[in-house]
C-alpha cells in the first residue's frame, strides 16, 4: 500500500535540538558553531534573550549563510529591545540590499523602540537612509508617524525623500497635513511628481468621510 | 483596430505606481501593477506584457534581480525600462547589464516617460 | 443610524493599504463586496465613519481589527478540490522532480496544514492515487495538522456535506465515498492513509517535532497572521522542509512578501516556493 500513515513524526536529530532558553542561560557561544544548522537553531532560541542582542548583532555582521542571517534577524525582532532597534537601524547603511530591507521589516514591528532612533534617521546626511527611514513609517503603529512626516517635508531638500513621505501621508494624513503639504507643493513647484503626490494627499483629505 | 499595449508597472510605493499608471493610461496603454520583483514575475507568468517599467529598489527582489530572471527565460525579449533615484553612470551601466533597454531617473516627467515608452514599443512594430 | 458609504478616495486608500499588508489586490469589480464588509466593520467597531475606522485599523497596537477585517475579506470555506491547480502541480511537476532525487525506500512526506476538516489532505491522497503514475514506486506519508482538536476529530471521522464534495469528479466520489444519512463518508482506506495531529504553528517548540518533509501545503492560513508571526512561520517551514522541498501557499498569498528564504519556482500549473537544495 503506497500511501502510508505515519503518526510518529521524524524526531529532531540531537545536534539540532535547541536547549530551551531559561532565565540567565542565554548561551551565545553556539552562534559561532561550525555547523550552520546549529547556528541557525541557536539564533532562534536567542530571540527570548535580550542579553544576547550584542552577540546577535555581531552575528548579523559576520554571518554569510542566509538562513542563519534570517534567523538572527527574526530573533533580534523578538527580543524587542531598544538596543536591537538601534543595531537594526544602522543596517540601513549597509551595502547589502537584503539586509537593509529585512531590517526595515523587523523595525516596522517595534514601534516603541523605533521612536528613539527614528528622529536621527530622518535627518541623516544620506538621502537613501532618509528614504528607508520613511519606509519604516509606512507600516509603523505609532501615533507620531504623521508628525514625523510633516516635520520632514517642511525642510528636506531631496525630491525623492519628500516624494516617499507623501506616499505614506496619502495613507495617514489628517487635517494637520494640509498646510505643510501646500507649502511643500510651493517649494517644489514645477516638479510633476510632487504635484501629483501632494494633490493626492490633499484630495483624499478633502473627500474622506 | 490596433491592440492596446499592456504595461507592467513595478514599484513598492503605491503613489509612484499610480503616477506612472496615470501617465501611461493617458497615453493609451493598459496597466497592471506589482509591488515587488517576485510579484512582478508572478504576474509576468500569467499574462503577456508589451513592456516593463521597473523600480530598482524594492524589497524581496529588486529590479536588477527581476530583470535577470526575466532575461533568463525563453521567449521574446520584452522591452524594460528601469527607474531609479540614482543618477550615477555606474547604476545606469548596471541596469543595462541586467537587461534594461532604458534607464530613467526618478521622479520621471510625464512627457519623458510617455516618449520613451512610445519609442520602445514602436521599435517592436 | 446614518448611512455609511465609502467614497471613491476612501476605497482607493483602503485598497492600497490592504494590498500592501496582504498582497491581495481588489479589482474595481469587487467594489460592492469590499464596501459592504467595510461598512460592517465600521459599525461593528463603533467607528463614526471610514476615516475614524481606518485610523484605528492603521494604528491599533494589537492589530486585532486587522485580523477581523481579513476574516471578513477572504473566503474561509474549505472543500474538496479547492484550488486544485496546485494538486495538478503536485503530481505533474513537484513529485516527479522530488522522486528523481529520492533513494530507494525513502518515503515522500507531505505536511498539510491547517487540516481543518480534512478536505485538503484527503484531496491530495485521492490525487496521488488517481493522478500520479509513480505512486506504486513510492511510500508517501501524509500528515495533516491543526490547532483545533475538535476539527481534527471531524477530519478523522471523514463525514462531509454535499457542498464539500461538489467539486469532485463523479467517478472519484463514487469510488472513495459512501452515502450515509449525515452526508458522504470517505472510505476507511483514505481515513487510514492520513495522520491527523495537533500542532500550534506559532509555538516553535511544537513545530520542532516536524522535520524531513518534502512538501508543505499551507494555504490561506498565513494571511491571518501578523507580520512577525508570518515571518516566524516561514522560518519554521524552512526547518520543516528537507533541502529542495516545496511549499505551496494560497493563490493570493506570496512567500515573497514574507521571507526570502525560499526560491520562487514557476511550474506550468502553479507558482510554488522551494527551499534551496544546497546549504541548510
Amino acid at each position: 500500500m503506497p500511501l502510508i500513515k505515519h503518526i510518529a513524526t521524524a524526531s529532531v536529530p540531537p545536534a539540532l535540538a535547541p536547549a530551551p532558553a531559561s532565565a540567565g542561560q542565554c548561551d551565545t557561544a553556539l552562534l559561532d558553531a561550525p555547523d550552520a544548522a546549529v547556528r541557525r537553531a541557536a539564533a532562534h532560541v536567542l530571540g527570548d534573550c535580550p542579553e544576547a542582542v550584542p552577540a546577535l548583532l555581531r552575528a548579523l555582521e559576520q554571518e554569510v549563510e542566509q538562513p542563519v542571517r534570517s534567523a538572527v534577524l527574526a530573533a533580534l525582532g523578538r527580543t524587542g529591545s531598544e538596543e536591537a532597534a538601534a543595531g537594526l537601524a544602522s543596517c540601513l547603511r549597509s551595502e547589502d540590499a537584503w539586509l537593509r530591507n529585512a531590517a526595515i521589516e523587523v523595525l516596522r514591528g517595534l514601534p516603541a523602540q523605533v521612536a528613539t532612533v527614528i528622529a536621527h534617521l530622518l535627518v541623516d546626511w544620506d538621502r537613501d537612509v532618509r528614504i528607508l527611514a520613511v519606509g519604516i513609517l509606512d507600516t509603523l503603529r505609532h501615533d507620531c508617524v504623521e508628525e514625523w512626516l510633516l516635520q520632514l517635508i517642511e525642510a528636506d531638500p531631496d525630491v525623492n525623500v519628500c516624494g516617499a513621505a507623501l506616499d505614506v501621508l496619502a495613507e495617514v494624513a489628517t487635517g494637520a497635513a494640509r498646510a505643510p503639504v501646500e507649502r511643500l507643493l510651493e517649494r517644489f513647484r514645477g516638479e510633476p511628481y510632487i504635484a501629483f503626490a501632494g494633490e493626492l494627499v490633499l484630495g483624499r483629505l478633502a473627500r474622506s468621510r | 483596430m490596433k491592440a492596446v499595449k499592456h504595461i507592467l508597472v513595478v514599484d513598492d510605493a503605491a503613489t509612484v505606481r499610480m503616477y506612472h499608471r496615470t501617465i501611461l493610461e493617458e497615453a493609451g496603454y493598459a496597466v497592471t501593477e506589482a509591488a515587488n520583483g517576485v510579484e512582478a514575475l508572478e504576474k509576468a507568468a500569467g499574462a503577456a506584457f508589451d513592456l516593463y517599467l521597473v523600480d530598482v529598489n524594492m524589497p524581496h527582489m529588486d529590479g536588477y534581480a527581476f530583470l535577470r530572471a526575466l532575461r533568463g527565460q525563453d521567449g521574446p525579449q520584452v522591452p524594460a525600462i528601469m527607474a531609479s533615484t540614482e543618477a550615477a553612470d555606474s547604476d545606469c551601466r548596471r541596469a543595462f547589464e541586467a537587461g534594461a533597454n532604458h534607464y530613467l531617473v526618478k521622479p520621471a516627467r510625464p512627457q519623458q516617460l510617455a516618449r520613451i515608452v512610445g519609442l520602445l514599443l514602436g521599435e517592436r512594430a | 443610524m446614518t448611512e455609511t458609504a465609502i467614497s471613491d478616495d476612501d476605497f482607493q486608500r483602503f485598497r492600497e493599504y490592504f494590498y500592501r499588508r496582504s498582497g491581495i489586490q481588489f479589482e474595481p469589480s469587487k467594489r460592492y463586496f469590499v464596501d459592504k464588509r467595510l461598512v460592517d466593520r465600521i459599525h461593528a467597531t463603533g467607528s463614526t465613519g471610514f476615516r475614524d475606522y481606518f485610523a484605528m485599523l492603521r494604528f491599533q497596537a494589537s492589530g486585532a481589527e486587522w485580523q477581523a477585517l481579513v476574516n471578513e475579506m477572504t473566503v474561509n470555506e474549505t472543500y474538496f478540490m479547492r484550488e486544485d491547480y496546485q494538486f495538478e502541480c503536485l503530481v505533474q511537476s513537484i513529485l516527479p522532480e522530488l522522486a528523481a532525487r529520492k533513494r530507494r525506500g525513502e518515503p515522500l512526506r507531505i505536511w498539510v496544514m491547517p487540516s481543518s476538516s480534512g478536505e485538503e489532505a484527503y484531496t491530495i491522497a485521492i490525487y496521488l492515487l488517481e493522478r500520479w503514475p509513480q505512486l506504486a514506486d513510492f511510500d508517501v506519508e501524509i500528515v495533516s495538522s491543526d490547532i483545533d482538536t475538535r476539527i481534527l476529530a471531524q477530519a478523522q471521522a471523514g463525514l462531509y456535506s454535499q457542498r464539500a464534495v461538489q467539486q469532485l469528479p463523479a467517478a472519484w466520489l463514487q469510488k472513495y465515498f459512501k452515502r450515509e444519512d449525515g452526508g458522504w463518508r470517505i472510505c476507511q482506506m483514505l481515513r487510514d492513509a492520513v495522520a491527523f495531529t495537533r500542532v500550534n504553528l506559532n509555538d516553535p517548540r511544537e513545530v520542532d517535532a516536524y522535520r524531513g518533509f518534502d512538501v508543505v501545503f499551507c494555504r490561506n492560513l498565513l494571511i491571518y497572521f501578523d507580520d512577525a508571526s508570518r515571518r516566524q512561520a516561514a522560518e519554521s517551514f524552512f526547518d520543516v522542509l528537507r533541502p529542495g522541498g516545496f511549499i505551496c501557499l494560497g493563490h493570493s498569498e506570496s512567500m515573497s512578501r514574507i521571507s526570502s528564504l525560499f526560491r520562487v519556482r514557476k511550474f506550468p500549473q502553479a507558482i510554488v516556493y522551494q527551499k534551496p537544495l544546497e546549504g541548510l
